[in-house]
């Protein structure tokens, strides 16, 4: 429930305040988000597993983060940013997907 | 227990306080047998993607213990929510914040989607890409404006080239009106009064004393303020007296000279030219010669048209 509220409160008060981030990030945002969402959906299924730990979830969730805006910008560095960043959103898309599936199982069993 | 593997093991995040109280009390020697035994069966292929419920007839010499498993995990899972929805624990602020960061930050990514730029959030290679079109299409524009411009400089010269020749060919045609007599004609000049009381002046005297006239460089030559002298005038005398052009001349005579005045005086005085040979005994005339600034010829000569003389086309230009 808390971290429902929480996702609300971040989606209205990012609607509201409009908040910037640097210039020489905002390519890295997106792939960002995308990593975070992954964290997310594992996060919710060890969760429902009951394996679920904070501190994994904290750790595994930042170096998610950190790891994929970090291919991304060494992808940019060496000249070929726009495939690693689509290779990355497949690979999480791939793992978001394999979650999902978890979920599922977990919550209906089917 | 080694039947306790379960296949569709990989989650994402491995715990470290693992599951039920019986997994926990699996042993090292137990983990590592369970997972050379889930390698020997992923190298034979019999193992099955993943769903629980297939791997039962691999792994499950007890039933019992499966089924109890599972529905365990069911009743679990359930519980947790429901334990989770009624006491909130320190994972789920940590979650809640987590949550909060990606809502923020989805919720910008989304703005800069949406209102932003497209050049903003682009890359660098694509940015280079845009450029490199829109050089070329500058180029391009900047290649036409040239051609356009030369058209331009191309059609301005053709039209000052124009005016050129109409301005060239006006004055000719001025030249040639004074010259053929159609225009009147103003200009420096002389004056020439011919008293002849004997009327002893014929058509030669008056012939000699345009010639003369003409050596020493008239341009127009006007006779008694009426007559026109130009290339086709011709002098007669006759029963009704002096005639030029068919028209009758009185005495005395005026001739009104466009030229050089003093070139003209000279002619007309010089020893043995026209004032003598009119002031000579022979005629025994005066001739009365006054330089003028200004002398008008209004008088106008009426061409006649070629009935048979037509304009030949010019020779072809010799290279």
């Amino acid at each position: 429930m808390i971290p429902l509220l929480g996702l609300l409160a971040g989606i209205v008060l990012g609607i509201v305040l409009e908040p910037s981030i640097p210039q020489v990030l905002q390519p890295y945002l997106p792939i960002a988000i995308v990593a975070a969402m992954d964290a997310l959906f594992g996060a919710f299924r060890a969760y429902l597993e009951g394996t679920f730990t904070d501190r994994v979830f904290v750790v595994s969730f930042i170096s998610n983060v950190l790891i994929a805006a970090a291919i991304v910008y060494v992808g940019d560095q060496i000249g070929v940013g726009a495939q690693l960043a689509t290779a990355v959103v497949v690979v999480l898309g791939i793992r978001i997907f394999t979650n999902a599936a978890a979920i599922r199982r977990a919550l209906f069993h089917a | 227990m080694p039947d306790e593997v379960r296949l569709d093991d990989p989650t994402p995040e491995p715990s470290p306080r693992r599951r039920r109280p019986r997994t926990q009390s699996r042993s090292a020697a137990t983990r590592h047998v369970s997972s050379l035994r889930r390698s020997q069966r992923r190298l034979v292929g019999e193992e099955h993607p993943t769903p629980p419920p297939l791997d039962e007839g691999h792994t499950g010499p007890e039933p019992a213990i499966r089924t109890d498993d599972a529905a365990d995990a069911a009743s679990g899972t359930r519980a947790r929510l429901r334990a989770a929805l009624l006491r909130p624990g320190r994972g789920q602020i940590l979650a809640a914040v987590i949550l909060f960061i990606v809502g923020v930050a989805g919720a910008m990514q989304i703005r800069i989607n949406t209102t932003d730029d497209t050049y903003a959030s682009a890359r660098r290679e694509d940015l280079i890409q845009l450029l490199d079109g829109l050089s070329a299409e500058s180029r391009r524009l900047e290649g036409e404006i040239a051609q356009l411009e030369q058209t331009r400089r191309n059609l301005q010269s053709g039209a000052d080239t124009q005016r050129v020749a109409r301005s060239e060919a006006e004055r000719h045609l001025t030249e040639l009106a004074i010259l053929a007599g159609t225009a009147p004609a103003e200009g420096r000049g002389i004056r020439m009064r011919i008293a002849d009381p004997k009327a002893a002046v014929d058509a030669g005297v008056l012939l000699d004393a345009v010639e003369e006239m003409r050596d020493a460089g008239a341009e127009v030559i006007e006779v008694n303020n009426t007559i026109r002298v130009v290339a086709s005038t011709w002098f007669s005398s006759g029963a009704q007296g002096l005639v030029i052009d068919g028209k009758a001349v009185n005495r005395p005579i005026t001739m009104e000279v466009i030229g050089d005045p003093h070139s003209l005086e000279e002619a007309a005085r010089f020893r043995g030219g026209i004032v003598s040979e009119i002031t000579g005994p022979k005629i025994g005339g005066q001739v009365q010669i006054e330089p003028a600034d200004r002398v008008v010829i209004e008088s106008l000569h009426a061409p006649r048209e070629n009935q048979y003389a037509r304009p030949a086309p010019p020779p072809p230009t010799p290279r």
